[in-house]
């Protein structure tokens, strides 16, 4: 049984914990950054961040609304950026917990490649080449403890476990939330092991939220696009 | 917090309101959140939206500063729709007290008042006239009907008049709609078996009618039958980790540990102090558990002075500094005194006053006039190095400075007191960093070094020597001991009900505390924290209170004796039957024979007092009782507070610089006893063109206090990196400031350098017939992290303004200007 | 200390051997080796409360047994009844707070007009500070006030400070400074 995250962004209070919590437990070093002028800080996810909660300031139905969206790898089930590597020492899936992992080979990928195949816009590569994100925490997993983002998590907006367990916490939870918000959502549970519960239309929290075909960084090569063609991600587009 | 954090998940309806709680008490949300999944309504109230806006069901703005009017309309509103708990009311709370004659109000004043010139105090009032008339007795009148025209519910009820949604609109700047959507809202709660709590933190604390705001809040508690009940409350979220053991132990001009009071000049003897603050009640129903102070003081000075304090020495009283009658020695009157000259040595120990204090520039150049200083933290401060800060000479500047470097938390072991009265104990994980020490170390070998000093000679050294001071083991600070010492211990063979305690032994619990030297105790508060059975702030049992709603009493330890919800024997009717019988707190089990409760005991949490109910099932009333409110002299909550400085009933007045030109409930405009200093660095403005916008300070979630504890760690540093103002679009445009561009932020006082960050989460207030605007800056930056030197402390443009009860300074609301650089 | 809700989500069957966890991304011998140990593995563990807000969050300190014995890890306790594991992004980054080389690690002086800080020894330094308190004490020491009443007490000498100690530091510190005969203690609680 692999496992799942689910994050119910109608209880996050965008604290910040899992950020920090998750440099914390991968000694990651902190970005220079600076204020823009939004809390949100850093801007993007890199290859030394790879959870970053996301916060937009929009008017729903008339209401004041500070959405917060704490963006991650999804760890999708059957993950586009695999079948884009084509190199198990670099890109591989843990079988038992359903964990996309990169090692430190991925510096002889084409990280363009790499982040262009993400439906989610999540792999970064740093200046040594390496490609980097989310690791799942897939060595605590295997020691009997959950993630350190959720282990953090004050409110419960994050829950780990079973996957089978987690989507059905999923869909208890979406039954409820929907009494408060009915336009709620779950992105993608059948095809990521990072389930997300949003209250309003997806676009509004992020621009990857939920699957999108990826316009490329710094513009799309050709091979990337042929090779994208005969990739599982033009199945998940569909789906998207 | 009467209650605690696991207990707000008992609540049927949360208001947060001077405070923000989902950002500066992140784990608090745990619980709000079990709350709101159990189908709590959580409702918040503040001049900006924020993370815990966010999440809230309700949410509304107010301008700075008028939470007296907001609240006081919830009052009216309750009052004129019959929603408060009338059994709870009229038996618990003083509501049914006879004021007596010479007690009255008018335009805004209260009767006894008097100007005073010299200041700080604006003014004080003459207490006497807001005084309860007696029976032959000596026992408050009371009118349990609450009809008689003098009585406290019906003074009240005339008080609040006035409050109309018209009036408190105008004032608040929030929408009459809003308004009763809370007040209806909130005052559900009234209804038995319905518990509404508050989380409020210095959002009410930091303005010059502070203490007000919160009483206000604490009236409709009382009201509603709040206080006592699980999910109910007055919760103060403090914002340290240790800010309630710290304050329990006193480290305050006012108070010796276990908030007893500081001798004055005129307490010329043991016995003299121990009268002047040891109340007396005749009424034999009020436990007046305050009666026992001598208990508390002569147990105190033993702790102090150990063996040397005896009965012929008034144990060492007079070795102890009196202040003078009616003189203040608080922060604000500290840092005067050193601006002024009259301060020479300082201890800045674990704070950083250059960032923390209002009006920090005066406290800056105060710090020049000093001849030495020591500055123990962990970090290089502000404070440490404010000779070589912005617009300082270091050549021009005398004082000399010693900077001790102390150990992390986590460096050593102790306990601290969480801001549910949770005492934990907390353990030594590597040893301190270099040569840095703990604090208890540096204490100790400083006092070491000074009593070695004094063996030989020196001005009044009996005290200095005397000090007992041998809280070490094998050369180094042992808490154990000194925990030990807090609790109690007898100092000889003691009998007392047919038992005997061996001299040594750890005293049980505060009520074995004696009067006469064969008790010392560092704290009585404490006392049962540390007994023969062990550590009790150490222990880690997961078990819960046969009631199952998360007291956790095997959890750590809480004074006082372990009683987790204080006032208790509130939640419970006369009958000692619990208002909710879901979410109970105690309950009586009583056996009852023709009506009437023969035996029985208490189960749940630790009772407030151990004494029958009120009432027998039969509804008698009970003799061998006391009233629940065992803290108070007559045993009641106190909607009548004749002990205040500015009121016995809350009155809302504008903040000493303000955005208005007239108050809109009378022609009184600030606190009458505010208090406002007056030297050249004392400057204020209110209602000047020049300074026209609203400035209000906070906190955020990545950062602490003044930042000594964060600004040095890049992970937080990098979540937020600089100073800086958050407006609203409407005032953006008005000063053509773009989103994420430095701007001046300036006061009469100071300027800074901040980020804009434009935002919907700010907007105007309609304030009559002007347009407020309001602006917020957070206090955690400071010129020596980061090492750019460009950010700095909101403070630089806080006022000199503060409560009359406390002193603590009004820097949630005070004008400022915001301009393009 | 008994920490013992931890290991309920133990996966069966995985035998946690393998390879360390590199900084970024992880090391791969053999290829598929996922059950990497802890960097907790062999670390001393101690609880603590949280040292910022006042909840009083439980959390475990990893200290390594080797080398230079600091900390290696800190996160929430997850037997802790209050937490119950989790903290807020300052609790999170408790072991920056710890191991962080911008920390004072020895006792620094600043000379009257100086303009610099001199790194000076404890015993030094303590000895020079109970030298000042004596002489500012003994010079402004009142027995009487103006009213010739007893108050035994200075007003030249001020302390603030500190939340940020134990209760037990606390405690001692101001049996201290009352011994002293100040008048001016203040702290946080006042701010």
């Amino acid at each position: 049984m692999t496992k799942a995250i689910l994050i119910d962004t109608t209880l996050c209070t965008a604290c910040r914990a899992c950020q920090v919590a998750c440099k914390q437990w991968h000694d990651l070093p902190a970005e220079q950054t600076t204020n823009v002028g939004s809390f949100q800080n850093p801007q993007d996810l890199s290859d030394r961040t790879y959870k970053l909660v996301r916060m937009t300031e929009t008017v729903i139905e008339n209401r004041l609304k500070w959405l917060f969206f704490p963006d991650q790898c999804r760890h999708c089930l059957d993950a586009p950026c695999l079948s884009m590597a084509v190199d198990e020492s670099a890109i591989y899936r843990d079988d038992l917990t359903g964990a996309i992992l990169y090692t430190r080979n991925t510096r002889h990928l084409d990280p363009e490649e790499i982040n262009v195949s993400c439906p989610y816009d999540i792999p970064r590569a740093g200046n040594d080449g390496i490609i980097a994100k989310c690791d799942f925490c897939n060595d605590r997993i295997h020691n009997g403890l959950k993630p350190a983002c959720v282990t953090a998590c004050p409110t419960g907006a994050m829950q780990f476990g079973d996957r089978e367990d987690i989507l059905s916490m999923a869909d208890d939870r979406l039954k409820r939330v929907r009494k408060k918000f009915p336009g709620a959502s779950l992105l993608n549970p059948d095809e990521v092991s990072v389930i997300y519960l949003v209250a309003f239309d997806p676009s509004v929290y992020s621009d990857y939220a939920v699957a999108q075909a990826h316009q490329g960084r710094g513009g799309i090569s050709r091979s990337v696009a042929l090779r994208k063609m005969i990739g599982p991600l033009a199945r998940m587009m569909h789906i998207g | 917090m009467t209650n605690h954090w696991i207990d707000l998940k008992n609540s049927d309806c949360i208001l947060i309101m001077g405070s923000n709680a989902a950002e500066n008490h992140p784990i608090s949300f745990k619980y709000v959140t079990q709350a709101m999944e159990n189908g709590a309504t959580l409702i918040n109230v503040d001049p900006r939206f924020t993370r815990t806006s966010a999440r809230a069901d309700i949410y509304t703005a107010l301008r700075s500063g008028t939470d007296i009017a907001f609240l006081g309309g919830m009052i009216k509103y309750i009052l004129d729709n019959n929603l408060y708990n009338h059994e709870y009311t009229a038996e618990y709370t003083n509501a049914g007290f006879i004021v007596g004659k010479a007690f009255g109000f008018n335009d805004g004043l209260f009767s006894g008042y008097k100007k005073n010139e010299e200041g700080p105090s604006m003014g004080s009032y003459d207490k006497s006239t807001w005084a309860f008339e007696m029976d032959a007795d000596g026992v408050p009148k009371i009118d349990r009907t609450l009809k008689h025209d003098r009585c406290v519910f019906q003074l009240m009820k005339k008080h609040y008049e006035r409050y109309d949604l018209e009036t408190v609109s105008r004032i608040t700047g929030t929408s009459k709609q809003d308004l009763l959507t809370v007040y209806k809202t909130y005052s559900a709660t009234g209804k038995k078996g319905q518990a509404g709590t508050i989380m409020y933190a210095m959002g009410w604390t930091q303005h010059t009618v502070g203490t007000q705001m919160i009483r206000t809040m604490a009236m409709i508690q009382l009201m509603l039958g709040n206080m006592g009940v699980a999910g109910g409350g007055v919760n103060a979220l403090r914002g340290e980790s240790n800010v309630q053991g710290s304050t329990d132990h006193c480290l305050l001009w006012h108070i010796w540990p276990g908030y007893l009071k500081i001798p004055q000049s005129s307490n010329d003897s043991l016995d003299a102090y121990n009268k002047a603050y040891t109340p007396v009640s005749k009424d034999p129903l009020s436990a007046n558990w305050w009666q026992n102070y001598p208990r508390y003081s002569v147990s105190l000075l033993k702790a102090f002075f150990g063996e040397a304090a005896t009965r012929d020495n008034q144990f060492g009283y007079n070795w102890l500094p009196k202040v003078d009658d009616g003189k203040v020695y608080s922060w604000f009157d500290l840092f005067d005194a050193m601006y002024k000259g009259n301060i020479k040595g300082f201890f800045a120990w674990g704070q950083n006053p250059a960032c923390s204090g209002s009006n920090a520039s005066k406290i800056r150049e105060a710090l020049g006039k000093l001849d030495w200083m020591v500055n123990t933290n962990i970090f290089d401060n502000e404070t440490g190095s404010f000779w070589k800060g912005p617009g300082m000479d270091p050549s021009k500047i005398g004082t000399e400075v010693f900077m001790l470097p102390a150990a992390v938390s986590v460096e050593k072991e102790g306990s601290i007191t969480n801001s549910g009265r949770w005492m934990q104990w907390r353990y030594q994980g590597p040893r301190p960093l270099g040569n840095s020490m703990p604090d208890g170390d540096i204490i100790m070998r400083l006092g070491h070094k000074i009593k070695e000093l004094y063996q030989s000679s020196g001005e009044f050294a009996d005290p200095i020597i005397n000090l007992k001071w041998d809280y070490e083991t094998h050369g180094e600070f042992d808490a154990h001991k000194a925990a030990k010492a807090i609790n109690g211990t007898f100092t000889q063979d003691t009998t007392i009900k047919d038992k005997v305690y061996k001299k040594g032994a750890l005293v049980p619990s505060f009520a074995l505390l004696q009067a006469d030297g064969s008790t010392a105790s560092g704290n009585w508060l404490y006392c049962n924290s540390y007994t023969e059975k062990g550590n009790m702030a150490a222990r880690r049992s997961d078990k819960d209170a046969p009631n199952n709603i998360g007291l956790y009493p095997e959890f750590a330890w809480c004074w006082p004796v372990n009683r987790r919800i204080i006032y208790n024997r509130a939640s419970v009717d006369l009958k000692g039957q619990p208002w909710d019988e879901k979410d109970w707190v105690i309950r009586y089990q009583g056996q009852v024979d023709d009506g009437k409760y023969v035996s029985g005991k208490w189960v749940g949490d630790v009772p407030d007092g151990g004494w029958s109910p009120m009432q027998n099932p039969d509804g008698t009333r009970r003799t061998d009782t006391k009233h629940p409110f065992i803290m108070r002299k007559h045993g009641h909550g106190q909607i009548f507070g004749p002990g205040r400085a500015d009121g016995p009933f809350p009155e809302h007045y504008e903040p000493l610089e303000c955005p208005v030109e007239k108050n809109y409930l009378s022609s009184v405009m600030v606190n009458p006893t505010a208090v406002v200093y007056s030297t050249k660095a004392d400057a204020h403005a209110t209602y000047d063109p020049r300074f026209p916008f609203v400035g209000t300070t906070y906190r955020v979630s990545e950062h602490w206090q003044t930042g000594l504890m964060t600004r040095p760690q890049e992970w937080l540093m990098e979540l937020q990196p600089s100073m800086f103002v958050e407006m609203s679009e409407e005032l953006a445009k008005l000063r053509g400031i773009r989103n994420g561009e430095r701007v001046k932020v300036a006061s009469i006082r100071g300027a800074l350098e901040a980020t804009a960050i434009v935002t919907k989460r700010f907007k105007p207030f309609k304030i009559g017939p002007d347009t407020v605007h309001e602006i917020g800056i957070p206090w955690h930056f400071g010129w020596r992290w980061p090492e750019t030197g460009t950010e700095e402390t909101a403070n630089l443009l806080t006022p000199p303004a503060g409560d009359p009860n406390t002193r603590i300074p009004e820097t949630k609301a005070f004008m400022v200007n915001v301009t393009k650089l | 200390m008994k920490l013992n809700r931890r290991d309920f989500m133990k996966i069966s069957g995985v035998t946690a051997a393998g390879i360390a966890v590199s900084g970024l991304g992880f090391d791969l011998k053999p290829v598929k080796a996922h059950a990497s140990l802890l960097k907790t593995q062999y670390a001393k563990e101690t609880t603590t409360i949280c040292c910022y807000c006042a909840v009083g969050c439980g959390a475990i300190v990893h200290t390594s047994r080797r080398g230079d014995g600091r900390v290696i890890n800190i996160e929430g306790d997850p037997d802790h009844v209050i937490n119950q594991g989790s903290l807020c992004s300052k609790g999170s980054s408790l072991k920056q707070l710890v191991e962080n080389d911008r920390r004072l690690t020895d006792p620094m002086y600043r000379a009257p007009f100086s303009d610099k800080w001199e790194k000076v020894s404890w015993e030094w330094a303590l000895s020079t500070i109970a030298q000042r308190v004596k002489k500012t004490r003994d010079n402004s020491f009142e027995k009487i006030n103006a009213a010739k009443q007893v108050v035994n007490r200075t007003t030249q000498i001020a302390s603030i400070g500190s939340a940020a100690m134990d209760n037990e530091e606390c405690w001692i510190y101001q049996a201290l400074m009352r011994s002293l005969g100040l008048v001016y203690i203040e702290h946080q609680a006042r701010i």
